[in-house]
């Protein structure tokens, strides 16, 4: 079974020992993980890619008061290298959760990708009109996401390739015999905004079912500028509220086991965000099955997004910088 | 000037309006003894071309023309009229086609007869207005005349080619379609942000014009044909490369690309007698033919 680059080389001629060897080279059976993955953040036009022997992880950050990485494992690939000794070694990594933890030596190399033509590569094949983009920056709604995320039907293959600084990204898909090569442009990566949320301690945690959190972000009035996320350790646990042109919205939760799976809350507080932020998430947020919401002494919000891929688990975090108010003591 | 004729396949004549319904608000109809012409012209320089003719005997009977003009007569209509009129006329016992004048006007009348369910007789008359050109006007409206193809081959299935071609129409306003004597063809586009090239395999390809007659027995020598691998391109507009694709609302099976490197991409849909594309290799049972030809871009 020849390698899709090695047929695309014959087919375009080319030599494909040509050049420097990759620094980064990586096979997928299916595309459509990969592609749930990059539409969770999809609502910008680059993406920082940082690419390790840990996976790849995708980071979009908005406004200066929000960031968002959605966590590709290695493992998720069926063959997957990464040349370390040739990457430069970057001192600046973008953060992870504690959860997913590094395991390597923390070398990574890491690219400014057009995420919005990235997604349109690999939607190739997926018919017309159904599949492009649907993280525009427009907002999204469940019901452009293409069916259940485990769904393997009418498999696009792909290869991606990336031989260093300089390079183009590489992808090579197929599907029933038709073979596409693509080279994205890469950009020099801009530095990751980082609000530092691990950096301080966890105040409020709770994990609930992704289904509540749905329902709860649609009642929400999308015309008040801010939201509102307090955890309580009394009653009620916990509360979103918006208050906005066509008046107030709360939604409350009682700690009931169905919907909570884990909780503790260390101080009470109470947060706005930017509404139209917090919506960046919805995309996710529909693909995942759990929600985990932190929230840190310094107000800052955390949802990490637990996604089904393959056999087992991926995570989209999004980070929110709280609003402050004008009359709020300096933290 | 007088036309009158039956419609006796009602549905095919839809399925070729139909077809050309997206490219344009009007087109050309030339009615002649044995053929029926549409011919549709987008930008007469830089646009694609459509023209479709088709076996009276395959749509028409007791088929009567007449004019001073080699009995042929030159009408200009709107697409969606002509549609329409012959979408009320489907599933009808008996339909008519005819030119007449209303209030002075100048239509094609549509008389379509059907049994109401006391089976009592209804007759709908469907009126679409046409301008009559003249012979000196029609002369001026000709077919491309295109050299000789480089190459010719069977576009692969419609469907694998519009998917690719709705993700490639965002990144450009130019695509290189090219095809190849080993039965190859690739799509490419390409802006400062990506670069995307498709390529199919397996097609099969024609060795002559498809225009000429028994087209398929003839094989040139290999000496006529060096280089079998070498791949010819043209350059179009997307635009115009996504018209084409999206003129159809029944796919047809075999769709013949022609590629004139430098000149135009022709592509060639036979309609067979009960529908579009014939039998895989066989056009020979065809009642008709769309001819779209796609000028290279220009700059």
């Amino acid at each position: 079974m020849t390698s899709l680059t090695s047929r695309v080389a014959t087919a375009a001629n080319i030599n494909e020992d040509d050049g420097p060897p990759a620094l980064f080279k990586a096979k997928l059976n299916n595309v459509r993980p990969l592609v749930n993955m990059l539409r969770a953040v999809g609502f910008r036009t680059r993406v920082l890619c940082t690419i390790s022997n840990t996976g790849l992880v995708f980071t979009v950050d908005e406004a200066q008061a929000m960031v968002a990485q959605s966590f590709f494992r290695s493992s998720l690939f069926s063959s997957f290298f990464f040349d370390a000794s040739a990457a430069a070694t970057d001192d600046d990594h973008p953060e992870y959760a504690s959860e997913e933890g590094d395991g390597d030596d923390g070398v990574a190399t890491q690219i400014t990708l057009p995420l919005d033509k990235l997604i349109e590569c690999l939607t190739l094949f997926y018919g017309p009109g159904s599949g492009g983009n649907s993280g525009s920056a427009h907002g999204i709604s469940t019901s452009t996401l293409l069916g259940p995320v485990n769904d393997l039907r009418g498999a696009t293959t792909a290869e991606l390739e990336y031989k260093g600084p300089g390079n183009d990204f590489e992808l090579m898909l197929e599907e029933n015999g038709i073979i596409s090569a693509c080279r994205l442009a890469t950009f020099e990566p801009e530095p990751a905004l980082d609000l530092e949320f691990s950096r301080h301690p966890v105040v409020q945690q709770l994990i609930m079912r992704s289904d509540w959190l749905r329902d709860a972000f649609n009642e929400l009035d999308p015309t008040s500028d801010a939201v509102s996320i307090s955890i309580s350790a009394t009653e009620p646990y916990f509360r979103i509220a918006t208050i906005g042109d066509n008046g107030s919205t709360e939604m409350t939760y009682a700690r009931d086991e169905r919907i909570v799976d884990a909780y503790f809350c260390n101080e009470e507080m109470e947060n706005r965000y930017k509404l139209s932020l917090v919506l960046r998430c919805r995309s996710a947020l529909a693909m995942s099955d759990k929600s985990k919401v932190r929230v840190n002494q310094r107000g800052f919000l955390c949802l990490q997004f637990m996604i089904p891929t393959d056999t087992d688990v991926s995570f989209v975090n999004y980070i929110f910088a709280p609003l402050v108010s004008a009359d709020d003591e300096p933290a | 000037m007088r036309f009158r004729t039956v419609v006796s396949n009602s549905n095919l004549f839809l399925r070729v309006v139909q077809s050309i319904d997206k490219l344009s608000k009007s087109a050309i109809l030339k009615l002649t003894e044995d053929k029926l012409h549409i011919v549709v012209i987008t930008d007469v320089d830089s646009g694609l071309q459509l023209w479709t003719d088709v076996l009276n005997n395959a749509l028409f009977a007791e088929y009567r023309i007449d004019s001073v003009h080699n009995n042929e007569i030159y009408l200009e209509f709107s697409i969606d009229n002509l549609q329409r009129a012959l979408k009320s006329a489907q599933g009808a016992l008996h339909i008519t086609l005819k030119l007449t004048k209303k209030q002075q006007l100048p239509v094609l009348s549509l008389i379509i007869k059907n049994q109401s369910s006391t089976g009592r007789e209804l007759t709908l008359t469907q009126d679409v207005p046409v301008r009559v050109l003249t012979p000196l006007q029609m002369e001026n409206i000709r077919e491309p005349m295109v050299p000789d193809g480089h190459v010719h081959i069977m576009m692969p299935p419609m469907n694998s080619i519009r998917s690719v071609a709705d993700r490639m129409k965002t990144m450009g306003d130019r695509v290189a379609v090219g095809a190849n004597n080993c039965g190859e063809m690739r799509i490419r586009v390409a802006n400062d942000l990506v670069d995307i090239t498709t390529y199919f395999k397996g097609l099969e390809n024609l060795n002559d014009d498809p225009t000429q007659s028994e087209a398929l027995s003839g094989r040139r020598p290999n000496d006529l044909r060096p280089d079998t691998k070498r791949f010819f391109t043209a350059v179009v507009d997307m635009k115009n490369f996504i018209r084409f694709l999206q003129s159809y609302h029944v796919a047809p099976k075999n769709v013949i690309c022609c590629i004139i490197e430098n000149h135009a991409l022709v592509f060639y849909v036979y309609i067979g007698s009960t529908g579009f594309g014939a039998g895989s290799g066989m056009i020979n049972d065809n009642c008709g033919s769309l001819t779209y030809f796609i000028p290279i871009r220009q700059v």
